[in-house]
């Protein structure tokens, strides 16, 4: 800012603002182009700026550097590590997801192995038990033929003990089963 | 009221010696109040340094994430316009800029600017001028008159460009100093002339009647003032941009010479 302690005049010691008017006015306006201070502010900033110049390119330059460099190498190789996991973590995945499917496949197989034998047991079982039922059928119906006929065969006992027992009640006579029989023969060749 | 160029007078602060160099004449070696600023500027630059690099750490704490913004904003400067070659004058760009910008601050906060000193100007266009040269001769040699014949025009046309391109050449150490001093001269003044204003306003003002208006000319010289002083905040930082990008874009001339217009 411009607020500069001596800016009054009336503060300032008479003989330094006179000098400093005077060198003004002489010096063409500008306080800059009074050159009897140009040398000492030229080899004082050279000094100055050797001194900084030094002290930034020898001990702060490379220490900043330094630190961004590590920055730098640590981040790259955090990113190559995570790069690596990353990599680990696919070919992980990748060796589970094919061992889950060759299990899953396994298991299929192996389902589809006991459906079919359990359908090949069935079948077999099945097969077995049409066979026993249908020789239990066939012997059943031979029992049922076996007693049909039998029973057919006495029909015609009865019928005779039926028809010698009608013939005596009627007419008193005895009639033996051969002539029943004969009779009935000779009614159904009739009939 | 004291004149507007009172502020950049120079007076003695610490009497030291007068030397006597041969061919120079005498010098005197006095501290005054411009090399006073200049002391003060490079004690806070190294002050700022040593204290936000002493513990610095790969997680940076807050004083080093500035130090390595600085850092990483002149380092981008440099590299993008010399190239990776451009990493050997980091250093010195880096200086230039940290003392300029630090000069041109405390300008704004003391009471003296000792880059409104064309004497200081001038010293730093001439250090980096021959930083240049001496760059340009020592990797090019003969072939710095590449400098001033752009390849690939044609020869009629060099009559002309050769000796434009010679007198830029001459001319960048006065526009880079005078730059630097012009901004500063120039914003100082202006500031002092405003914040005269209030005060001569307001004693006018005082006098009572119609001059009372006085005060509403003061109060506007007052909002100039802040105004100003905020616009010299930006040109005291964009000051030391320029320089910092001239002297990069100086060197990449000669340091990538014929590789480039």
């Amino acid at each position: 800012m411009a607020a500069e302690p001596t800016s009054q005049p009336a503060d300032a010691a008479p003989a330094h603002a006179g000098a400093s008017t005077e060198a003004a006015q002489s010096g063409g306006g500008l306080p800059q182009f009074k050159f009897e201070f140009w040398g000492g502010q030229i080899v004082w900033l050279i000094l100055i700026f050797a001194v900084l110049y030094t002290l930034l390119a020898k001990v702060f330059v490379p220490r900043l550097r330094k630190i961004l460099d590590v920055r730098a190498e640590t981040i790259a190789s955090a990113v190559e590590q995570a790069k690596t996991v990353q990599a680990e973590a696919d070919a992980q995945a990748a060796a589970a997801k094919a061992e889950i499917d060759q299990a899953r496949a396994a298991s299929r197989a192996l389902a589809a192995d006991a459906k079919a034998k359990a359908t090949a047991e069935l079948n077999k079982r099945q097969a077995a038990e049409d066979e026993r039922l249908a020789g239990e059928l066939a012997q059943a119906e031979d029992r049922i033929r076996g007693l049909r006929d039998a029973a057919m065969s006495n029909v015609n006992g009865i019928a005779v003990e039926t028809a010698q027992a009608i013939v005596e009640r009627l007419t008193g006579a005895k009639v033996t089963a051969a002539d029943i029989k004969a009779a009935a023969r000779a009614g159904q060749g009739a009939a | 009221m004291a004149s507007p160029m009172h502020q950049f007078e120079i007076h003695p602060v610490l009497p030291l010696p007068t030397v006597n160099v041969p061919g120079l004449g005498a010098i005197d070696l006095s501290i005054n109040n411009s090399i006073l600023s200049m002391l003060i500027a490079a004690s806070l630059i190294v002050l700022f340094f040593a204290v936000s690099t002493a513990k610095a750490a790969v997680v940076p704490g807050r004083l080093q994430v500035i130090t390595e913004g600085v850092f990483g904003y002149i380092d981008d400067l440099v590299t993008g316009i010399i190239g990776h070659e451009g990493r050997a004058f980091f250093p010195f760009v880096f200086t230039i800029f940290l003392f300029i910008l630090t000069m041109n601050f405390l300008g704004l906060f003391l009471v003296f600017t000792a880059t409104s000193q064309l004497a200081v100007t001038a010293t730093l266009a001439v250090m980096t001028i021959l930083l240049v040269l001496i760059v340009g001769f020592v990797r090019n040699g003969a072939n710095m008159y590449k400098l001033f014949v752009p390849a690939g025009v044609p020869w009629y046309m060099l009559i002309l460009v050769t000796p434009i391109e010679f007198i830029s050449f001459l001319l960048r150490p006065v526009t880079l100093a005078l730059r630097l001093f012009g901004n500063m001269l120039g914003g100082h003044v202006a500031l002092k002339v405003f914040a005269g204003f209030v005060v001569s306003l307001c004693a006018l003002a005082a006098g009572g009647g119609i001059a009372t208006l006085g005060y509403a000319g003061a109060a506007l010289s007052l909002g100039g003032v802040v105004a100003l002083t905020s616009l010299e905040f930006l040109v005291a930082f964009l000051q030391a941009f320029v320089f910092a990008v001239l002297t990069c874009v100086y060197l990449n001339d000669v340091v990538n010479l014929g590789h480039h217009h």
